[in-house]
């Protein structure tokens, strides 16, 4: 185990950040600053009473994240996303591997102050207001009472719950509560954020606010790892991906050269008369290329529904053409 | 009232501290065995070693690192928590629910209610509160875990120890509140349910009522009993809360500067022609250890009389108990125990009263005190001396007439070769048998002043506190004065009655009692639903629980060379139908079966030290019995629940550590 890391980074918990740098790196041959997260053949194997093997969740995982990336843990259910996180956040423990957050061991409580961390689901205390939540949570990070009064109203403001602070979360909607539980995890002011599928459960304008906020935290300097099943959610925001399967990496790698097709080209033009396709076709032909599909491009149908939202918003009681017409 | 020999702080804490640390360490190894055993089924047995060492490694600064704020937001969450469940309601629906109907059945006609209201309010109070404190405890924990809401809080930089802590916190402030509220109402309940008042059986409420006491018999006319030596008239009171008292017209002749004994109760005074002054009062007759006050407003025969309000029952009495009790025997020679009298229980030690044929038996119980000093007693003109004794009769004779008893005092000089010693003369009385009397012994008692070698120096009225008990030493010793006759005591039978403490400061120390219990209660809950599910945490408190009522009998049951064996062979001897006391055949099976027997015995034994001593912490019987609660016991009471507290945070500490939160 990191018996290393650990004596080493419980030396110099208190220091200032910079200088918990240079002594990490001092003591840590192996510690990058710029490595926020880390796995070394991380494994998770699930066992029954009697330590069988039930099953094997996550097998022999190794990453980076680097700082200031948002990084997505794509995959369908049950391919080791939420084992991961939760092996990263010390929620569980490595049946062998290790997960290094930091620099320091994942199970160590002291790396949480720099953690932000929204779960699948916000599991928050329904009977507390947003208000009261936020400032639990304040008070769970030691911050003096008026720092955390300050931090709660600013939270509130930004993720636009002012006027339901006061009441309890039991009340709220779905969306409301992934914006409180968003809230929460950004109490601390973390350089690292963990989020678990941002967008379940939200409608197509919530996603796309979540989806600003992600990037507008980016830009703030943040690295963020996420974790969602749905393509385009980690198409629009990640940098990077990873693509789990049944617990195995498939595959890394940035999203713009993952997506992108090198042996297909893509045409798009306007007003083009039918006449014209057809002498773009023999020039293909002409090449040798094949002509896979001729056809008027599509926007994506979330774009089209926020169209259609803006659109209603701008001139309520009107109906949108554009969805016949298409 | 069995009061135990009862060591005072200072001389407990040495060896409550020791025994605490090494029940600490033998968890601390027993920790590790077990912690190593699970990290070699998971890692294997050379990585385990290091997977052990960093979860120790990582406590201390865990603990260091602990913060008060933190540890505020979750106990403030876990008491928010706690009220939204209806536990705390439900428990205090069925309080309400028992005192509003309990109160149809608690019989006040009986002799001692008071008794009975105390022991019923503390009873009912103490099952609910510990009942509840487990449920919250079992429950709080194991529903933040399976709702997950546990998730956002350990992933904050919360240390596992707050987490435990902070719960019991909690968990404790919700139930210390119901507790305090049970508390408040109980004491009421009793007042209110004890309180009542009477009026006189007559036509008018006057002396008019009374009639003239039976010169010729002495003897009652409405009970039978004999009534006071000075008594003249008598009359009695209403029926109320079952009972009536009676009346007595009584005459007390004192000196002319002298006032009487009690302004209030007089009904007239008369000039004697010797220049003595004859007051007519009217007392009333104390029954089962209440009276009331009597006020006579006027005077002579149309003055009114008035009884007031109850009095006597809300007692908490301050004894001066004996170092030692030791024994003469009728030879006059010292023995630890006293006289044997048969199938008797055994707390009470008897002294022989002599035959007819020798009159004056030497037999004695010899109290000896120490650190008696006047500044113990609030009021020293008259000193209280309270006794239960108990008397077995060798013949029966006139039951009516009870058995006469003697006491002496005699000082214990620091060096008797060559100090004197000042022995009083002997007080004779009547004894109350099963009940408690009080004799009150005047602060001058006639004696001798004694030389070493036996000689009177001097003799008259000496002083209890100057002369006798001097270098705060006294020797009581107690005799049986009538022939044939036994009387029983032990050391807590016979003590000095310092005064009273204030009765509602009493009721709540004992409630205080109840509170220690339950914190214990809420930490195990607590500190086990850590790593067990909510079911098996409850019956893991039960058993601790139960364990820590009767650990008394629990260890004795683990005593080596108990009759019938330990559990195993005891079960056989049950279906094979063998005597206990037949030894079983010699054999490999008989052989393996006791090794097993002493391995559960050894566990059994084990466990009575990590159950708590539940007797230490139970206060109820001083506030049956009207006695206060010393201050020395409150403090040990404290000290052992803060040490449970501190010991099952540090169990839960390392259950929660090293167990996953997701699942």
């Amino acid at each position: 185990m990191s018996t290393e890391n650990s004596s080493a980074s419980s030396a110099v918990e208190d220091s200032p950040k910079s200088e918990q740098v240079t002594r990490l790196e001092q003591t840590n041959p192996d510690y990058d600053p710029n490595v926020v997260v880390e796995t070394q053949n991380l494994t998770k194997i699930y066992r029954d009473f009697w330590g069988r093997q039930k099953v094997r969740a996550l097998n022999a995982l190794d990453l980076e994240v680097r700082k200031g990336e948002i990084f997505g843990l794509l995959g369908p259910n049950g391919s080791g996303k939420s084992t991961t996180i939760k092996l990263l956040l010390g929620l569980l423990f490595p049946t062998s591997g290790r997960a290094l957050v930091f620099g320091k061991n994942a199970t160590e409580v002291t790396k949480n102050e720099r953690i932000g961390y929204l779960p699948e689901e916000s599991y928050l205390y329904k009977f507390l207001t947003a208000e009261e939540t936020l400032d639990f949570y304040g008070r769970l990070f030691d911050m003096p009472a008026a720092v955390r009064k300050e931090r709660v109203e600013s939270l509130i403001e930004q993720v636009g719950l002012t006027w339901a602070k006061r009441r309890q979360l039991k009340e709220y909607s779905k969306g409301m509560t992934r914006r409180i539980g968003l809230a929460q995890a950004l109490i601390n002011d973390p350089e690292l954020i963990l989020l678990d599928e941002p967008t379940s459960g939200l409608d197509p304008l919530g996603t796309r606010e979540m989806k600003d906020m992600i990037l507008k935290l980016r830009d703030q300097g943040k690295t963020i790892i996420m974790c969602s099943h749905l393509l385009a959610d980690v198409q629009d925001v990640c940098d990077r991906i990873a693509v789990l399967y049944q617990g195995d990496l498939k595959e890394l790698g940035r999203v713009d050269s993952l997506l992108q097709v090198s042996d297909e080209t893509q045409i798009r033009a306007k007003n083009l008369p039918e006449s014209a396709a057809e002498e773009i076709r023999a020039v293909i032909a002409k090449h040798g290329g094949e002509v896979l599909s001729v056809e008027n491009p599509r926007t994506t149908l979330e774009e089209l529904f926020l169209d259609i939202v803006r659109e209603s918003q701008a001139r309520p009681g009107h109906r949108s053409s554009g969805v016949e017409s298409n | 009232m069995v009061v135990e020999r009862f060591p005072d702080f200072f001389q407990w804490i040495g060896p409550g501290s020791l025994l605490f640390l090494a029940i600490l360490v033998a968890a601390i190894l027993l920790g590790l065995f077990v912690g190593y055993v699970v990290a070699v089924f998971r890692h294997g047995p050379f990585e385990a070693f290091y997977v052990v060492a960093q979860v120790i490694g990582d406590a201390i600064p865990d603990f260091l690192g602990m913060s008060l704020r933190r540890l505020v937001a979750i106990a403030r969450l876990t008491a928010k928590e706690a009220l939204r469940r209806r536990v705390l309601l439900v428990t205090f629906a069925i309080f309400a629910a028992m005192l509003l109907f309990g109160g149809w059945f608690l019989n006040s006609s009986s002799e001692h209610p008071d008794r009975i209201y105390v022991n019923f309010v503390m009873w009912g109070t103490q099952m609910l509160v510990l009942l509840m404190g487990m449920l919250v405890s079992a429950f709080s924990l194991p529903e933040d875990i399976k709702n997950k809401t546990i998730y956002t809080v350990v992933t904050k930089p919360v240390r596992s120890s707050e987490v435990v802590l902070g719960r019991i916190m909690g968990l404790g402030a919700v139930c210390t509140a119901l507790l305090a509220l049970m508390a408040v109402i109980s004491f009421f309940f009793v007042w209110r349910g004890l309180s009542h008042e009477h009026q006189l059986v007559g036509d008018t409420q006057t002396l008019s009522s009374f009639v003239e006491v039976d010169q010729g018999s002495r003897k009652s006319r409405f009970s039978g009993r004999r009534v006071s030596e000075n008594a003249v008239m008598e009359a009695q009171t209403t029926q109320d809360s079952g009972h009536s008292h009676r009346l007595e017209l009584v005459e007390d002749i004192r000196d002319a500067d002298s006032p009487p004994l009690v302004a209030s109760n007089v009904v007239d005074s008369e000039k004697l022609p010797n220049g003595r002054v004859k007051y007519r009062r009217v007392v009333c007759h104390p029954i089962g250890g209440h009276t009331h006050p009597v006020t006579v407003d006027g005077e002579g025969k149309d003055a009114r009389i008035q009884l007031g309000s109850s009095v006597g029952y809300f007692r908490a009495r301050v004894p001066v108990y004996a170092d030692s009790l030791r024994f003469r025997d009728r030879a006059g020679d010292m023995k630890d125990r006293g006289t044997n009298v048969g199938n008797e229980w055994g707390y009470r030690g008897y002294i022989d009263g002599g035959s007819s044929g020798i009159q004056s038996s030497l037999a004695r119980g010899l109290f000896r005190f120490s650190g008696l000093r006047e500044s113990l007693f609030r009021r020293t003109e008259v000193i209280p001396l309270d006794m239960s004794l108990s008397v077995f009769r060798t013949y029966k004779a006139n039951v009516e007439k009870r058995v006469m008893a003697g006491l002496e005092f005699e000082s214990v000089p620091d060096n008797p070769e060559v100090d004197n010693r000042f022995v009083s003369d002997m007080i004779t009385f009547e004894t109350n048998e099963y009940t408690l009397q009080t004799l009150p012994i005047p602060r001058k008692l006639v004696g001798k002043l004694l030389a070493p070698d036996g000689s009177i120096v001097g003799q008259g009225e000496y002083d209890l506190f100057d002369d006798y008990a001097k270098n705060g030493n006294l020797l009581l010793s107690l005799s049986c004065r009538d022939p044939g006759q036994f009387l029983g005591v032990a050391r807590a039978d016979v003590y000095f009655r310092a005064g009273d403490t204030l009765y509602w400061l009493n009721f709540f120390k004992g409630y205080l009692g109840i509170w220690c219990q339950l914190m214990i209660i809420i930490a195990m809950g607590v500190a086990f639903s850590t790593f067990l599910n909510t079911p098996v945490t409850m019956l893991g408190i039960v058993v601790m629980a139960i364990l820590g009522f009767y650990s008394g009998f629990v260890r004795e049951l683990t005593l080596p060379d108990t009759d019938g064996g330990g559990p195993i062979e005891s079960f056989v001897r049950v279906i094979t139908q063998q005597n206990m006391q037949v030894s079983l055949e010699t054999g490999v099976l008989t052989t393996a079966m006791e090794q097993i027997d002493k391995l559960l015995v050894w566990l059994l034994a084990g466990l009575t030290y990590l159950a708590p001593d539940f007797s230490q912490l139970d206060f109820s019987d001083f506030l049956t019995y009207g006695y206060s609660i010393d201050p020395q016991r409150l403090i040990v009471a404290m000290v052992i629940t803060a040490a449970f507290v501190v010991g099952l945070t540090i169990l839960g500490y390392f259950a929660l550590k090293t167990r996953e939160i997701a699942k």
